[in-house]
Order: structure tokens, then C-alpha cells, then sequence
């Protein structure tokens, strides 16, 4: 899943310029169907009719027989739902505010505090845990987090923690997939602001410092508005990412020997309920249910930031 | 020049909220109209058990895991004409359900089932019955398969979770009766004696933390040390009464001595509420580690392999009783099993790779499990490289423990370490004492009990 | 609220303090953030080198011995007779296949998208959008029973397919060309009489170099470490990419499956270093496109 979405992470929130608009072509209509053919048959196969085939899925039961929403009401009614829901929204609040704070702020540090050759080598590094994704990240961090062979094993004993046990108790779970989020995706998004920032023109910095605006008023009052697309296009996307959690938790659950509840978030309930009880239509359920919180996170960032105004026309 | 095709600034915005008012209007009508229940079906008893059409010559396939990869492949060097396609995968290990899920698939496309597969002894209660009304069981019964005589030579009760309706749907590769394993160099220079009785056990966890702090009698952090401690109690927390009834009764005594005996032990740090594979766990208590209550693996996968104890310091002893009780009854911590098809279009090739996989004494005399074929256990306990690395022998101690399993600890539709693993040992860890934690350990296997479909008793 | 015209030159005392303060927070940031991004790395590179003993016993980050790297490596290349090398070519027929499938499909559509007018543009690139956020785990049996309808179960391609399909990279392409290629130089070649294809290959194809890159590291990456899918899809073990063999590996180390492992010698540092061969390939391809990275993303907003 976390796979799925890292490509995401360069879908452009900037508007289309309107000029496009005035020449369209009668003959460029055939043109662009035949351009866009082969993305649209890959579209429908691999992107529409799984769709539309998981929403019949939760409308109906395994006898194909019609059941409204029954279905829905079943899988609110099981106890994994609310747990599961609640894990995943703690989770993506707090994911969603440290990826955004620290993005932001270590992009224009990078880019007005140093030197390119520099913060190339740190946006590098940065990178690097960005190729660890999946069983990669989940077993380096099975060592950073327990407190017996860990290099910070000083640090996690002043926390009062001593054993690994101690460490993965429930109430830090949703800090710990922060945590491995934050490091194996953070990267690819520095080098994303990193980029928008080195687009605004050194001369609005310049006009800038000329009135006195210090580094940092320059980068609230000037370059952190100039990227605000970028910064709500980022928070969409790892909040549609967040919410599709699941092999992080899968793998720490089966790495730890069991220690962490198996349904622990909405898509390895969706998973557990499919593949372990062959209830595939209460997981389409579950699914349409995150797709729909997807959409209304989406939603909301659209109308707020006016994201995609231009690009709605 | 704009298109006619292309709608106004700000129409498609409206056409969408007018679509999505007009599908919850339509959704909301349907919902109140009535419409069909949205639980599933529940698979009608047997769906009895169709032979595909056969050739004996056809490869079969055989999913085995890393450990047993080198069985399957000693299998092909010994039978040269066998044709096999030999596939390894998790062995369902930890509670993995990438078998059942592939088997969901397969069922539902009708064709690429495994001939043969080694798995864990849940996997048997969703094989032994069809996944969806169309399917048909993935595991076929081997009693219509082997002779009954190979079956009666299984140990007693291995054979009880492959069990279901009537029909035997796999045959056990290895058991894993809990014994008592004592560090015997230990002991002699303690000058301690290996306890008969819980009730010994827990007076010597009361001196070892006076005489010798540090040192501990066993642990439960394990996602299956409730296997090892509250089966050995016979605790009634997954007993299936009927084939669709389950009782959880944690409430009962025969649970509520475990949990304050070993509560009396974590107090006086004599158990670790650690478990066994982590680090800190091996690097500062495992050469303190005195005695466990452990499956007969226990000797060569965590003393030798994972706390690296020196050959010559183990021993194993009979399973414990309670004062009183003059039989003991004892635990099993896991054991695979090896499944058929039932869709298998070369079942002959498929029962000979299973039966000597689990029978002969070729494959099982060395095998790295104890086996749960009787004739084989008796290779496997005569063959040296199996004892050598004990102080003293270990063949008394596995031979009672294999016929002592006690049989109420029923082998559900679901796993019973999930409770355990993540709502007890998170509280354990958390400070709470295991007698407290038994009404919300209760509560999960309740709720996981109704989620598949059994009535449950808590009486 | 302070204007610009507030911030001339106050006293140079604050000012250097100030100064020194700022540095303070930059360096204390950058530095923390150093520790934490770059030392699981370090150790992960260091583990190789111990013993699973060792492991455990010596301090997380010094250094063992060089032999123990080949011997992990020996242990590594021996693992069900070497069949970490059948995963990692795998992962690249299925990486770099689906990655010619999806430069093919969507630098063309993106085009298409941002440059042409036809009926269904708009919805086309609203389901773009919508598809982006849907969850995977509900589309994988529809997607399986499609596979299967298809004769591609057990196939490369039950994975390239799927894997081709990138609304992402459509987007991007789209973003690119909208904002990056005035369509007044299209227009002007049509009245000069070019066709659709040679406006596709002679002015925006030289001109989208940035984008294709990007899209194509994006891509890769994705592909090279998706899990669910081929986790889910493939049959058999020969079939899999490295990242569900990393799975079988760990499922096959003593130390996560205590009933696992005699005589595998697959233990922490076995598993460190297959995660390192594993990685190594999205590296290097991040190393030669950050320049490209950068820039393609310049282009991509300097309208915005």
C-alpha cells in the first residue's frame, strides 16, 4: 500500500495557465483519444471496474442478493470498527502535522540557510530511508526500538522504557508508525518543497531583504505562502496514504510475534475480514468507508487551500 | 472558440452535488425498503468430497516452508520419478493467513490449489470446510486416503485438531507437548530439586528470587505461553463443547490457580513477562533462564538455537501436576500438519509425498520436530544427533508428555494467540497482574468467538 | 500586524543575538533530524558485518569484521539455492516493464489531457484524481478475478499490468504540459501544417525530458517496492519480487519464527544485508535523477 502511493507524491497542484483554454482543435478531438487510449484502457481495468466491482461488493451479500446497506451497518456493528477507526485517525492527525511542520521548515533551511552543494548531500540523506519501504523499514525499526541492542537505547531507558514489550504498548503504536512514516517518506517530500521553494524568484527574496525581513519573516511572510499549493497537495496525499495503513502495522504485528492486535487499522481490518472469514463484501464495505473519509479529508483541503481551482474549471 | 462539449465554469460542481443528492436519496430509500440480510452464509455441514478427474502422471505441487524445504527436496532425491513443483512460503508461521488467502482466491478462480501443503493446525479448521457456497473444502480427508492403521499410529490426540464431521483432513508432521526443561548444570550447583507439582514449582520461584535474584523458572511473553501455562491447567478458554459452541470460561478455577500462581511468580521476578526472542531478553535473562515450561522444541530452537546454552546443561522432566491430581495433564505449543487437496488431479502422488513426509523414518528420524507418528517418534528419540546435545535423556519425559495433552483445548476457527499476544501481554507489560487481566482476556476471545460465527458459553 | 517597513534595522546588539539564535535552532534542527534519518542507516550498514551474537552483545554501532559480510552473503546466496537472485530479477522484469508500459501510456495521455480538447477530458481526469485515493485492499480480489479472467494468473504480467497503471504519472505529464508548453507554439505548427503525432514527437516529446524522468523514478521506486499486490497474486515463490522474498526471509529467521531456522543460517545480519542488496537499486536511480528531480518540479510550478 505504501508502495502504491509514493508515487504520488509529484501530482502538481498547480493550475493549468487558462490560455491553454482559447485553441482547442475539432481535429486534435481525435487526436487526444487516441493519445489518451491506452492510459484510459489501463484506467478502466485497473482503476474503474475494481472500483465499481468493490461498491457492488458492499451493496449486496455473498449470496449476490441486494442488502442496501446492511452492510455497512454490519461492519460498524463489529467490535474491530471503532477501534481500528480511532487507531487510524489518531495516527493520521499526528502524522499529518509533523510531516507538514518539519517538510516545511527543514525545505526552507535547506534552501535559504545553505549552501546547494550542501543541502544536496542532506537531501540525500534525507532520501535514503525513502528506498527502505515495507519489511525494509519495519525490521530496521524492530532494532531501533528495542532498548537491548538499540543505538539510542539511551535515550528510550530515560523514556522509562526498558524493554521492547514496553516500548510497542498500545498507546505508542500510532507514534511509532509516525515515526517509520516520517523517516522512510519525509525525504521524498523535502526534495518535493525543496523544489517549489527554489522555483520563487530570487528577487521577491531579495525586495525582501532589502525592507529588513530577516530569514525567517521572509520565509512566513513570503515563501511558505508562495508554496501553500504544494504544502496542501503534499497533506492530501499522505493523508489518502494514511488512511490506507497497512503494511507497516502487518509487519510489526508478525515481527513482534503477535504483540500488536491484528486488526489495528481499517485496511488490515478490511484484509482480515476478506481473506481470514471470506467476507469480501463487509471488507468492500470497510474500504468504501475509508475511501469516503478520504474523500471528505480531500474535500476539505481542496475548498480551504483552493487547490485545483483553476484545474476544476 | 470553446467546444460545445465543454460545460460552463462551475456547472460540473453543481451536476455532481445534484448526482450525489440523488444517490443518497436512492440509497436512503433502499435502506429503508427492505433488503437482503448482509451476513454470510454458513458452509451447510460436508459438502462432501469430489475427486477431480486423476492422471497419475501429472506434477504435484507442494508448498512446504523453509524448514521443511529440505524433507520435500530429500523427498524427490529418494523417489527420482516423482514429478514435483516444490514452492516454499511462510508455513503459516505466527499466525500468517497467506495460505488461507490464497486458498480464498484460488477457490474463487477455480483453478492453481497446492497438491500438498504444510501448515499449522488452524489452518485445518477453515480447510476442513468450503470457503464459500460454491467451493468445495480446500483439504481432503485422508482417512478415505491412507490406511486406518497409519492413522491409528498417530499419538494419541495429535490427530484431534485435523479432525472434523467425522473425517481426519491432515496428518500431524510433529507435536509439541509441553515438558518441563530444567537447566540441569544449574540445578546441581544450586543444589535444587526439579519440581513434580506446581505447587513446588511456585515455592522454588519464592526461594530462586530469595537465594538467587535474577534467575527465573520460565516466562509468558510468548504469543503462545497461555499454551504452555493455562492449557497445562486445563483451563476451559477454548473448549469447544459442540462443534459450534464454544466455551470461554475464564472464571473457572482451573484458570484463576494459573493466573495467581504465575501472578505470585512475576511479583518475585522469578517469571519474565518478556518474551523469549527479544534481545534483551537473550542478552541479560537467558543464561539465568533456570527452568521453562515449554513444547518439546524448546530444547533446540530457543536453548540451543536462540539463547545459545551450551550443550550438556538441559534437561527435560515430566509435565507438572497439581498436588492432588495423580494424572498430569499438559500443553502443546504449535506442530504442523500437512494437508491434501481435494483438488488435487494426482491424489496417489500427493498421499505418498505425505505419508512419508510424515511417517516414514527416513524423513521423520531426523527430523528437526519431534514426530507425531508413534513408530517414527521412536527413530527420532534413538537417533543420537537428537539427544546429544541434552544433559540427561530426554525420551521419558517427551514419551509421557505425548500421551498427557490434555484434549479440551479445542483448535478453533481462530487463533488462540491473538487474545493473548495483544490484549493480556500488552497488560502484563503495563503492570497489571494476570488475575485482572482474565475477565478482558475473556472478553476478547468472546468477541472473536462470535466474529466467526460460534455460540458462546461462559459458564 | 507587522508591515515590511517594521523590520528596517533595529539595534545591533538584538540583531546578533538574534542572529546567533536562529543559527542555534538551524543547526539544532538540522542536526537532530541528521541523527535521525541517517543512523538506522549506519547501523543497518554496520549490522552486516557482526555476528547475530554479536548483534546483540557488542555496542549497536561499531564495527565487526569484513568476513562476516562474506559470510553473510555465502548464507544469503545459499538460502533455498540462491533464490534471492531469482527475487531481484524479478523485481526488475516487473519494475522496468511496467515502467516502459507506463511512460507509453501516460506521457502521451498527460499530453492529451493538457493540450487537446475532447469529449470526456474533464471526467477523465476527475476519475484520475478519485482513483488516486482509493483504498487497495478492497480492488485486490476484483483485480484478481480480472487477472484470472485473462489467463494472466502465474504470469509476469499480473503484475506489470497493474503496475502500469500510474494515475499519478498521468497527472504529473499534465501538470507538466499545461503549465510548461504554450499552446500557441501547437497552434503554430498546425497552421504550418504539422499533424497530431509530429506535435506530439517534435515539440512537446523534446520538451517533456524532465517530466519523464520524473515520472519514471517515481515509477520504478513504487514498483520496485510494492508488496500487497504481487504478495497477494503470485503463486509461487519463484515468482516474487525481493520485497515479498524480504518477507520469507524474515518469516524464516529464528529470531521472528522461534519454530524456524535450523540450519538456514538466516539471522539478523543475513537479513540486514539482503535488505541493503534490496535497496541499492532505488539508490543509484535516485542518485542520477535528483538533478532532474529538482528541475522537473521547477517546470512543473513555475506557473502556479
Amino acid at each position: 500500500m505504501t508502495a502504491l502511493n509514493t508515487g504520488g507524491r509529484l501530482m502538481a497542484p498547480t493550475a493549468p495557465s487558462p490560455a491553454r483554454r482559447r485553441t482547442p482543435r475539432r481535429r486534435a478531438g481525435l487526436a487526444g483519444y487516441l493519445f489518451v487510449s491506452g492510459y484510459a484502457i489501463l484506467l478502466v481495468a485497473f482503476g474503474i471496474y475494481p472500483t465499481l466491482f468493490a461498491g457492488y461488493l458492499a451493496l449486496t451479500n455473498d449470496r449476490g442478493q441486494f442488502t442496501g446497506l446492511n452492510q455497512f451497518v454490519k461492519v460498524i456493528q463489529d467490535y474491530r470498527f471503532g477501534p481500528a477507526f480511532t487507531n487510524i485517525l489518531v495516527y493520521l492527525v499526528m502524522w499529518l502535522v509533523i510531516l507538514v511542520v518539519l517538510t516545511v521548515v527543514v525545505a526552507v533551511i535547506l534552501r535559504s540557510r545553505m549552501k546547494p552543494g550542501l543541502s544536496s548531500v542532506f537531501r540525500f540523506l534525507f532520501y535514503i530511508p525513502g528506498a527502505l519501504a515495507g519489511v525494509a523499514s519495519v525490521l530496521v525499526w524492530m532494532f531501533m526500538l528495542d532498548p537491548g541492542v538499540s543505538p539510542v537505547s539511551g535515550l528510550l531507558n530515560a523514556l522509562g522504557l526498558s524493554t521492547f514489550s514496553q516500548v510497542i504498548a498500545p498507546q505508542s503504536l500510532p507514534v511509532i508508525f509516525v515515526f517509520i512514516a516520517f523517516w522512510t517518506g519525509a525525504g521524498g517530500w523535502i526534495v518535493v518543497m525543496y523544489g517549489a521553494l527554489n522555483n520563487i524568484p530570487d528577487e521577491i527574496l531579495e525586495a525582501a531583504r532589502v525592507d529588513g525581513a530577516g530569514p525567517w519573516k521572509s520565509a512566513w511572510f513570503i515563501q511558505i505562502p508562495m508554496i501553500s499549493k504544494w504544502i496542501a497537495y503534499m497533506t492530501i496525499l499522505a493523508f489518502a496514504a494514511g488512511t490506507q495503513l497497512f503494511v507497516e502495522p502487518q509487519l510489526l504485528q508478525s515481527a513482534s510475534l503477535g504483540r500488536l492486535n491484528p486488526t489495528w487499522s481499517p485496511n488490515q481490518l478490511a484484509y482480515v475480514l476478506a481473506f481470514q472469514f471470506g467476507d469480501f463484501n463487509g471488507a468492500a464495505a470497510v474500504s468504501i468507508f475509508l475511501l469516503a473519509i478520504g474523500l471528505v479529508g480531500a474535500g476539505i483541503l481542496v475548498t480551504r487551500s483552493g487547490l485545483f481551482k483553476a484545474g476544476d474549471e | 472558440m470553446k467546444s460545445p462539449t465543454v460545460p460552463q465554469s462551475g456547472a460540473p460542481k453543481r451536476r455532481v452535488l445534484r448526482a450525489a443528492l440523488a444517490i443518497a436519496s436512492l440509497t436512503a430509500i433502499v435502506a429503508l425498503a427492505g433488503c437482503a440480510s448482509a451476513t454470510q452464509s454458513t458452509s451447510t455441514g460436508t459438502a462432501g468430497f469430489k475427486k477431480a478427474a486423476q492422471n497419475n502422471s501429472s506434477t504435484i505441487t507442494v508448498w512446504a516452508d523453509s524448514t521443511r524445504l529440505p524433507a520435500v527436496q530429500a523427498y524427490q532425491t529418494s523417489h527420482p520419478n516423482a514429478k514435483l513443483n516444490i514452492v516454499t512460503y511462510d508455513g503459516s508461521a505466527d499466525g500468517s493467513t497467506y495460505l488461507q488467502t490464497k486458498v480464498q482466491l484460488f477457490d474463487r478462480t477455480g483453478k492453481g490449489w497446492p497438491d500438498v501443503v504444510f501448515a499449522s493446525p488452524t489452518d485445518v479448521t477453515w480447510a476442513s470446510k468450503a470457503t464459500s457456497p460454491s467451493a468445495q473444502a480446500f483439504a481432503a480427508p485422508v482417512d478415505e486416503l491412507v490406511p486406518s492403521s497409519t492413522i491409528n499410529n498417530f499419538a494419541k490426540g495429535s490427530l484431534t485438531p485435523c479432525q472434523y464431521n467425522g473425517h481426519t483432513y491432515c496428518l500431524r508432521n510433529d507435536i509439541a507437548q509441553v515438558v518441563t526443561w530444567y537447566n540441569k548444570t544449574l540445578f546441581d550447583k544450586f543444589g535444587y530439586t526439579v519440581p513434580t507439582t506446581w505447587e513446588q514449582y511456585q515455592a522454588l520461584g519464592a526461594q530462586v528470587a530469595k537465594d538467587h535474584p535474577g534467575y527465573v523458572l520460565g516466562w509468558v511473553g510468548d504469543s503462545n505461553s497461555q499454551e504452555s501455562y493455562f492449557w497445562s491447567s486445563q483451563c476451559p478458554a477454548f473448549d469447544l463443547v459442540q462443534p459450534n459452541t464454544l466455551r470461554v470460561a475464564l472464571g473457572s478455577t482451573d484458570c484463576t490457580r494459573m493466573a495467581t500462581l504465575l501472578d505470585s511468580m512475576i511479583a518475585n521476578k522469578s517469571i519474565s513477562t518478556q518474551a523469549s526472542n527479544n534481545a534483551t531478553f537473550i542478552k541479560q535473562t537467558a543464561p539465568k533462564v533456570l527452568m521453562a515450561v515449554g513444547p518439546s522444541w524448546y530444547g533446540q530452537y530457543i536453548f540451543n538455537l536462540g539463547f545459545k546454552t551450551p550443550a550438556g546443561q538441559i534437561a527435560a522432566a515430566n509435565p507438572m501436576t497439581w498436588s492432588g491430581d495423580t494424572t498430569a495433564a499438559t500443553g502443546n505449543v504449535g506442530g504442523g500438519v500437512w494437508m491434501i487437496s481435494s483438488h488435487s488431479t494426482n491424489l496417489k502422488a500427493a498421499t505418498a509425498i505425505t505419508s512419508w513426509l510424515t511417517t516414514s523414518d527416513a524423513n521423520q528420524g531426523s527430523a528437526p520436530t519431534y514426530p507425531a507418528y508413534g513408530p517414527a517418534a521412536k527413530t527420532w528419540l534413538a537417533n543420537p544427533a537428537n539427544s546429544k546435545y541434552f544433559a540427561a535423556d530426554v525420551s521419558g519425559a517427551f514419551t509421557t508428555a505425548a500421551n498427557e495433552v490434555w484434549t479440551g483445548w479445542s483448535n478453533t476457527k481462530f487463533s488462540d494467540a491473538t487474545a493473548w499476544s495483544s490484549v493480556v501481554l500488552p497488560a502484563l507489560t503495563a503492570g497489571k497482574t494476570l488475575t485482572a487481566t482474565l475477565p478482558a482476556w475473556q472478553a476478547a476471545i468472546v468477541d472473536e468467538a462470535k466474529s466467526v460465527g460460534y455460540t458462546v458459553t461462559t459458564k | 500586524m507587522t508591515t515590511t517597513s517594521a523590520w528596517r534595522p533595529q539595534r545591533r546588539k538584538t540583531r546578533q543575538a538574534s542572529r546567533f539564535a536562529s543559527t542555534l535552532i538551524v543547526v539544532l534542527i538540522m542536526g537532530l533530524l541528521l541523527v535521525f534519518f541517517v543512523l538506522p542507516v549506519i547501523w543497518l550498514i554496520l549490522a552486516p558485518t557482526k555476528t547475530a551474537s554479536e548483534l546483540l552483545n557488542q555496542p549497536p554501532l561499531s564495527f565487526g569484521a569484513f568476513s562476516n559480510i562474506g559470510l553473510a552473503w555465502d548464507h544469503l546466496a545459499s538460502f533455498e539455492n540462491g533464490i534471492i537472485f531469482v527475487w531481484l530479477k524479478n523485481s526488475a522484469v516487473y519494475s522496468v516493464g511496467s515502467l516502459i508500459l507506463t511512460l507509453a501510456t501516460s506521457i502521451p495521455a498527460g499530453y492529451a489531457l493538457a493540450l487537446t480538447r475532447f469529449r470526456g477530458r474533464k471526467i477523465l481526469l476527475t476519475i484520475t484524481l478519485l482513483v488516486m485515493i482509493m483504498p487497495s485492499a478492497s480492488l485486490v480480489l476484483p483485480l484478481f478475478l480480472e487477472l484470472n479472467r485473462f489467463g494472466l494468473i502465474g504470469t509476469a504480467w499480473s503484475i506489470i499490468l497493474p503496475f502500469s497503471f500510474f494515475p499519478f504519472g498521468v497527472y504529473l505529464v499534465y501538470i507538466y504540459f499545461s503549465t510548461s508548453l504554450p499552446s500557441e507554439m501547437l497552434e503554430a505548427a498546425r497552421i504550418d501544417g504539422a499533424s497530431e503525432w509530429q506535435l506530439f514527437t517534435r515539440i512537446a516529446l523534446p520538451l517533456a525530458r524532465p517530466v519523464v524522468a520524473l515520472v519514471a523514478f517515481f515509477s520504478f521506486v513504487g514498483n520496485w517496492n510494492n508488496f500487497f499486490l504481487p504478495y497477494l497474486v503470485l503463486p509461487s515463490s519463484d515468482q516474487f519480487p525481493i520485497q515479498v522474498g524480504l518477507n520469507q526471509l524474515l518469516s524464516s529467521t529464528p529470531s521472528f519464527n522461534p519454530v524456524a531456522g535450523a540450519g538456514l543460517d538466516i539471522q539478523s545480519p543475513e537479513l540486514a544485508l539482503s535488505i541493503i542488496i534490496a535497496i541499492l537499486p532505488v539508490l543509484i536511480v535516485f542518485l542520477f535523477s535528483q538533478r532532474a528531480l529538482v528541475s522537473g518540479m521547477l517546470a512543473g510550478s513555475t506557473k502556479g
